[in-house]
């Protein structure tokens, strides 16, 4: 009795005294802003993500485990851009996690900093349809970004936990080490096929086809969910024919019966494209993210 | 590749929907199970979820399997139904209740799958603009099949359609053929869903047997406006969303309701005026 006494009055100190180790608790919208949070913060914090690579990031159901996930984290990861404006801001009052809310050190919106593409010139009005007022959010697909996002973790990271910041900043350069090497090595796989014309199922690629050299040269769906008119699509199909287009690129959330459709008439391929860590098992972090993509393209493109 | 060829199959697919829709959408009206489609739809869906979540490719014949194997638990689920009219449980009750779980269930298993959750959507949505010529051969086949089994037994389907009382003092299995029944509209159900998705398929349904049944009282003079009207409607409303540059689907749908209108108010109007001459007439009658 006296030993479970002991032993409970200690469970308790130790909830209420800070341990010297205690993890600072990172949760990120995006399993890549987690993977890139891990390679940096290393066994100093402990990382969780709302959304699987391989679902829309556009929607996320609202499961009772994330809001938990998000009531006990010490800093918040976000793509920003509006990307999450459908599931988070509920979420983060049920949480009740003050640190967490924008315009605090725990709330971290990534965007910033990162070059963002496709930011509407002019006033954005709603007969443009489902356009990002604040420009393109799949800006992570571009590694140069990821760099920048490294970055920008870092010192976070090192402002909320100053004793560990040595920690931080060695991670960070061992991330932008290793992220310069295979940078080297996208480029070179991907040096055939630079300048190489794409179609994509909606308008999401513009970072990638940037860092990848490819050229968007037009979109089978322009406004999410709703159907492409005839004209479109007979547009598009002739784009692809004039332009010899070998790949059509599609996230693997989408269904691919209208891009099938669409290539069976012109002869392309349908790529399929993650745009996130987790997509697939084989993508387990940033870096191999772009190993599988920059594969499926060489695929697509140096077949004939 | 020009604008016809683009628009051709889909055209066609709209007059091969028509056929079967047409008909089978008279007996829909008059058993007054008009959700029935769209639950039908719902329950194939979670078929093919299912199939999916198992491993096998969305567009394959494993997963056409699956569907067609909840489809036929769905029919039976509704030629049961039909029975607890004592209980005062009207069937539209089970066809909605069909509906929203088995809606719900296809969101619990699509949140276990990895790829190609949209599909869920696209199932419902369907884009009609890429139907292939395969996938409408493969299409008028099945429809001629299901068409050939409902010309056969017509009798016992119109009967128990129309008038079930009388069907039941004749003592047939009432059951057994609504089973039937809702098992090869089922069948037809799944397969125009995957192409024009359920707008579209309710509208070819339901909006052609309304408008008939507006206009006449026979069976023969109803089904042939309800194909007319249909056939009519889809040259309409696939040469608009070429003209006006709108989503082909959806721009049929639209087209329907705005003809049922139509009919709906024209036969007001004529109607009052024959009231009007008939009033005349007795007016003078008496003088």
């Amino acid at each position: 009795m006296k030993k479970l006494c002991i032993a409970l009055a200690l469970l308790t100190l130790s909830g209420i005294v800070p341990r010297a180790e205690a993890k600072v608790r990172v949760i990120s919208t995006l399993q890549d802003f987690a993977s890139i949070a891990q390679a940096v913060g290393g066994d100093k914090i402990e990382v969780d993500s709302l959304a699987k690579g391989y679902q829309d990031p556009h929607f996320v159901d609202a499961k009772p485990s994330l809001i938990l996930k998000l009531s006990k984290a010490d800093l918040l990861l976000v793509a920003g851009l509006e990307l999450e404006i459908g599931y988070l801001p509920p979420m983060l009052d049920q949480s009740r996690n003050a640190k967490i809310h924008p315009g605090n050190p725990g709330y971290l919106d990534l965007s910033q900093g990162c070059e963002v593409l496709g930011r509407p010139t002019g006033t954005v009005t709603r007969a443009m349809g489902d356009v990002h007022p604040f420009g393109n959010p799949h800006y992570w697909t571009d590694p140069e970004n990821g760099r920048r996002i490294a970055r920008a973790i870092a010192a976070r990271l090192a402002q909320l936990d100053a004793a560990n910041a040595a920690a931080y900043q060695s991670g960070l350069a061992s991330f932008e080490a290793k992220l310069t090497d295979k940078e080297k090595q996208w480029a070179s796989k991907m040096t055939p096929y630079a300048g190489a014309k794409v179609v994509t199922f909606h308008d999401s690629w513009p970072n990638f086809a940037k860092a990848f050299k490819l050229e968007v040269m037009g979109h089978i769906e322009p406004k999410p969910g709703i159907p492409p008119s005839p004209t479109h699509t007979l547009e598009i199909i002739n784009v692809i024919q004039q332009n010899k287009i070998k790949a059509i690129l599609v996230e693997p959330y989408f269904d691919q019966k209208a891009p099938k459709f669409i290539a069976e008439k012109t002869g392309a391929h349908v790529v399929v494209l993650y745009p996130s860590v987790g997509g697939t098992p084989q993508i387990t972090d940033y870096l191999t993210l772009f190993d599988a993509d920059t594969d499926a393209l060489v695929g697509a493109l140096g077949g004939n | 590749m020009t604008l016809m060829e683009l628009l051709l199959p889909a055209f066609v697919a709209s007059l091969i929907l028509t056929g079967i829709h047409a008909y089978l959408g008279l007996h829909v009206v008059e058993r007054g199970v008009i959700f029935v489609d769209l639950s039908l739809a719902q329950i194939a869906a979670l078929g093919t979820t299912v199939a999916y979540l198992m491993g096998h490719d969305l567009h394959s014949t494993t997963a056409y399997v699956y569907s067609f194997g909840f489809t036929i638990l769905g029919a039976a689920v509704f030629s049961f139904s039909r029975m607890h009219r004592k209980t005062r449980v009207p069937q539209e009750a089970v066809i909605g209740i069909v509906y929203a779980v088995s809606a719900a269930v296809s969101i619990l298993v699509m949140s276990k799958a990895t790829q190609e959750t949209e599909h869920l959507k696209e199932m419902l949505v369907g884009n009609i603009l890429s139907v292939t010529w395969p996938e409408l051969f493969r299409t008028a086949v099945l429809y001629a099949a299901i068409g050939l089994f409902h010309y056969i037994y017509r009798d016992r389907f119109l009967l128990i359609s129309m008038d079930p009382d009388e069907a039941e003092r004749r003592g047939w299995n009432i059951r057994l053929w609504d089973f039937l029944f809702y098992v090869s509209f089922g069948f037809m159900v799944t397969q125009s869903v995957a192409i024009a998705g359920v707008l579209l398929v309710f509208c070819f349904l339901i909006v052609p047997s309304v408008t008939a049944m507006l206009l006449s009282e026979r069976l023969g003079p109803r089904l042939a406006i309800g194909w007319t009207m249909s056939a009519a409607v889809s040259a309409a409303g696939v040469a608009a969303s070429f003209a006006l540059d709108l989503p082909t689907g959806a721009t049929i749908v639209a087209t329907f309701g705005l003809t049922l209108l139509v009919v709906a108010a024209l036969r007001r109007a004529f109607r009052r005026e024959r009231a009007g001459e008939g009033a005349i007439e007795a007016e003078s009658a008496r003088v």
